[in-house]
């Protein structure tokens, strides 16, 4: 081997491709150019099997006279927008209880995790059962206090709520995770400093604790919405989009369009949208975080 | 600082679990708490749709056809267990997502590892624009690239084998940033004795990088196996034959097959989660660490 | 006006460390105390206790006749500084000073004349819209003592301010701490584990060691007549000497050195010397051989290290216990000579020991059996 290819072989350039090559064409392959072909794809008609027919804008503008997809879009956000609070606010109530040095604390702290690793589907069947409408343990213990009984993914008013419930209960401890390293990272000293200064618990937790919480929060509000937005396994799995379309949500109706009906260019269409509402949203939330969170330097 | 100790601190920072006794010493451990009254509904709530499936999973069927529903089943069930393993091929769904998870995690802690050391450490052309096209993936929604995705896995004859499930996950951005962040944050005085005594490339990672990675590698391993074991959606679009379903899949056809079966349905639910409960006990440090610093990455 | 005292107060952990052993120390209105000893001596806990960051195990802490063991720290009218600060980092400079008279529901002007008050004397007043992050390691601290400060407390706490600044601004806020000490005149404790900022600063010095009290007094007196083994090797720079010698018949024996001493009991004792108190004899006086080794010129002196024969004991200082020096039978000793003599290294010459400058202290307890005179 001449002296010159040898250099070669041995330089950085090569080494560096020849590491990263295995993973990035991957990443290329099954990341990059789907995003690209997807966007492709919003411009034409498609049935995924034949060749694609090239339509223009015409998917994008069909948009706005769907029904389904306005129903679907304002179930996202009615999702998101109550499925962001509870979770992240139980999840700083669920940080705060748990950051504590009393016994047993491990135990509470697990019981609070366990959820985050139970898989959609699982949960989903746990819920199933539990929000019977006839049998579940849900309606027997809210009668005990005189509610119900409820229709839970039955009942066309109530199954997006119960939906709501159910991913809550399964990423609290996610929020609750994320909340309770950022409160272990409040130095003790200005919890004391406050004392000293006069503060009550709550004046402390409202003035000092809070604030030093904000990127945490901001993290958490913006990784939920985004999350929130793309729900899909639990609708699937529960109620399929219904009763009637009282749970349609943007994914689900994309997937149908794609792999049921064969209508792939505009669940392109849709999904792209989807991505942009989502980038708006976290744009904004991003926008305002930074005029309201403190970053430690 | 020792070396062990910058070692752990650029793992980030970790929600303790365990008690740290040492931690505050002005903490009186032995008086009643007023807290235990709040902790105590809230770990039940979170535990009761768990606790109410296992129970239900030891009942008979006429006993979950029963409202009130009864709380402690008069004899213990256990043969709803093989029931379930003789009416459907759980054990098959098992074995299927065990084999792709675990070369999907394989896959990841190699590939992202050479990836991870390759952007961390080694000047090559393009590295800086590269990295942050694979960035750029981690915000890209699933939903976008699932039906070109699909098409390629078409294309490259994989549909309907476990082969549709591993190939497009075998590397992830999240482990080569994950992996990457922790290559940087090592002293490279340690790789460059190693190169000046004769290693390669290749010699340095895994004689000298890997071996100081454990906590890493493992969050990288857990969080993959977590997200790989419970994925729904992808085996839902690629998988249609029975025998090739993962658990999630053939749980939800279970489901679909036996909806009034509900004492089978949940112990089939039973069998699903006690591998991911096992590993999460096992390992709960990286579950959590893995967890806070998706944090950081935001 | 106020002072503030303990009474046998004790602080036990659970797990079984004994931080602080029956501590009772009466300190004046208005005094400047200094807490000082190595690290681990109980100096911060006994601190946070008189702010209420500690709970008092036994006995009891009071603030003027009040004891204030069961009030909380916020009612305690005490105020603190950090060894780090503890700045709220989110907040202004402004808004950090204000903050204690927020909680306390001070109206808006007033708190604006307290603190503008306060910041234009401490020099911070055109710091004040910016947040600590912005200022530097000097700034912090004048802002951490200004928040301190605008609460106008009964007393003022202080734990270790000057470690984290570096020597030159070290020396001058010393000297700025004793100016607004003076002015304001507010009980004060301070902990530091630092003897020379103890002596500079205090109108009386605590010395302690293991969580007990080993001695209480002004730093002149503390220099002149250390109550035990401990605060003679912790007090003085360079360190005191100390010689193990067997008395006898009124006769201390060390080495070479047969030094009569007046009220001397029988028995092992340790003889404490001062550097500067180490002359070369003339003759006629009780001396010692010296073999001088390590010469260091200073101004106003020069140190001079060498080797007597007899052996050391080494007062524990602490977290590094310090081996036995020992050369052979010789034991290591330092001098501090008048800047004009400075011998060389290799040179042998005798050191007088005059009885008066002599400290005994008892071989076991460490007590001090005879005192040096004036």
């Amino acid at each position: 081997m001449s002296v010159s290819v040898r250099r070669i072989m041995r330089s950085d350039h090569v080494a560096g491709w020849a590491f990263a090559f295995p993973a990035v064409a991957l990443i290329v392959v099954f990341g990059i150019v789907p995003i690209l072909w997807s966007a492709l794809m919003s411009f034409q008609k498609t049935n995924l099997l034949s060749t694609p027919e090239w339509i223009g804008l015409d998917n994008y503008r069909a948009l706005p006279k769907d029904p389904l997809f306005k129903t679907s879009m304002v179930h996202a956000f009615i999702y998101a927008a109550l499925f962001v609070p509870l979770s992240v606010g139980g999840g700083l109530f669920a940080a705060v209880a748990l950051n504590r040095h009393i016994r047993g604390i491990r135990f509470y702290r697990l019981a609070v995790f366990v959820p985050v690793v139970v898989s959609t589907i699982a949960t989903s069947i746990m819920f199933l059962w539990l929000f019977d409408p006839n049998f579940g343990l849900a309606n027997w213990l809210l009668g005990l206090v005189g509610l119900g009984p409820f229709g839970f993914f039955t009942s066309s008013d109530g199954a997006l709520y119960s939906i709501i419930a159910m991913t809550v209960w399964g990423w609290i401890g996610f929020d609750a995770i994320i909340y309770l390293a950022a409160l272990q990272g409040v130095p003790n000293e200005l919890l004391e400093a406050a004392q000293l200064d006069g503060a009550r618990s709550w004046s402390i937790f409202r003035n000092i604790t809070l604030p030093l919480l904000g990127p945490a929060t901001l993290f958490l509000v913006v990784f939920s919405t985004i999350n929130a937005i793309q729900v899909f396994d639990e609708i699937y799995f529960l109620t399929k989009g219904g009763p009637g379309t009282a749970t349609y949500v943007p994914v689900l109706y994309l997937f149908k369009l794609a792999f049921e009906q064969g209508i792939a260019g505009y669940a392109a269409a849709i999904a792209y949208v989807l991505l942009v509402a989502i980038l708006i949203l976290t744009v904004i939330q991003l926008w305002v975080g930074k005029r309201m969170v403190y970053y430690a330097s | 600082m020792s070396m062990s100790a910058e070692i752990r601190d650029s793992a980030g920072a970790l929600p303790a679990l365990e008690e740290e006794s040492g931690r505050d010493p002005r903490s009186d451990r032995f008086v009643f708490s007023w807290w235990h009254l709040v902790l105590f509904p809230l770990a039940f709530l979170m535990l009761i749709p768990m606790i109410w499936m296992i129970i239900t999973s030891l009942q008979t069927l006429n006993e979950t056809r029963h409202f009130p529903p009864i709380l402690v089943p008069s004899s213990i069930q256990w043969q709803n267990y093989t029931e379930v393993l003789q009416r459907a091929p759980f054990a098959r769904w098992f074995l299927n997502t065990l084999v792709v998870t675990v070369v999907v995690v394989a896959g990841n802690l190699l590939f992202c590892s050479l990836a991870g050391y390759a952007f961390a450490r080694i000047k090559f052309f393009g590295r800086d624009v590269v990295f942050i096209l694979v960035l750029a993936t981690l915000m890209i929604p699933f939903q976008v690239i699932m039906i070109p995705t699909f098409i390629i896995v078409r294309k490259l004859g994989l549909i309907d084998t476990l082969g549709a499930l591993i190939v497009p996950n075998l590397a992830g951005a999240f482990g080569i940033f994950l992996l990457r962040q922790f290559f940087r944050s090592l002293p490279i005085e340690l790789e460059e004795a190693a190169r000046i005594d004769g290693a390669s490339r290749l010699g340095v990672l895994f004689k000298i990088v890997l071996p100081l990675s454990g906590p890493v590698l493992a969050t990288v391993a857990v969080i993959t196996f977590l997200w790989t074991w419970n994925d729904f959606l992808w085996p839902l679009i690629t998988i249609y034959n029975p025998d090739n379903m993962t658990l999630q899949l053939g749980l939800t056809t279970f489901q679909g097959a036996h909806q009034t079966n509900t004492h089978l349905l949940m112990a089939a639910n039973v069998m699903s989660v006690i591998p991911v409960l096992f590993l999460f006990f096992v390992a709960q440090r990286f579950f959590i660490r893995g967890i806070a610093t998706s944090g950081l990455k935001g | 006006m106020p002072g503030l005292t303990f009474d046998r107060v004790s602080k036990e952990f659970p797990g079984g460390t004994v931080a602080v052993r029956d501590l009772s120390l009466a300190i004046a209105d208005g005094e400047f105390m200094i807490f000082v000893g190595p690290s681990g001596c109980g100096k911060t806990t006994a601190l946070r206790m008189v702010a209420g960051l500690e709970k008092i195990t036994s006995g009891t802490i009071s603030i003027g006749d009040r004891v204030i063991n069961d009030d909380s720290p916020r009612d305690r009218d005490i105020a603190m500084v950090f060894q780090n600060y503890a700045l709220y980092p989110h907040m202004t400079v402004y808004k950090n000073l204000a903050f204690g008279l927020k909680e306390r529901k001070m109206p808006k002007d007033e708190i604006a004349i307290r603190v503008n008050g306060v910041s234009s004397m401490l020099g911070i007043d055109d710091l004040l819209t910016r947040r600590p992050a912005q200022l530097s390691g000097g700034q912090r601290q004048r802002v951490a003592m200004g928040r301190a400060l605008v609460r106008e407390p009964a007393a003022f706490l202080l734990d270790e301010p000057l470690s984290n600044l570096d020597a030159k601004l070290r020396v001058q806020v010393r000297g700025d701490l004793k100016r607004l000490h003076q002015r304001l005149g507010i009980t004060t404790v301070y902990v530091t584990h630092d003897q020379v900022e103890a002596m500079t600063m205090g109108d009386r010095v605590a010395v302690l060691k293991d969580g007990l009290l080993q001695q209480v007094d002004s730093p002149r007196n503390m220099y002149d007549r250390p109550a035990n083994l401990f605060v003679a090797g912790f007090i003085g720079s360079p360190p005191m000497n100390l010689l193990r010698a067997e008395a006898r018949g009124g006769v201390a024996s060390a080495g070479d050195l047969s030094l009569p001493i007046a009220d001397l009991p029988d028995g092992d004792v340790v003889l404490g010397l001062r550097p500067e108190h180490l002359r070369p004899a003339t003759d006629g006086q009780p001396s010692m051989e010296f073999q001088v080794e390590v010469v260091e010129p200073l101004g106003d002196g020069v140190i001079v290290h060498g080797t007597v024969s007899g052996t050391l004991v080494t007062a524990p200082s602490g977290d590094d216990e310090v081996l036995p020096r020992l050369a052979g039978e010789r034991a290591e000793i330092t001098t501090k000579f008048e800047p004009t003599l400075r011998p060389s290294p290799g040179e042998r010459m005798r050191l007088a020991i005059a009885a008066h400058h002599v400290h005994v202290f008892d071989g076991r307890t460490g007590d001090v059996i005879v005192a040096a005179g004036a």
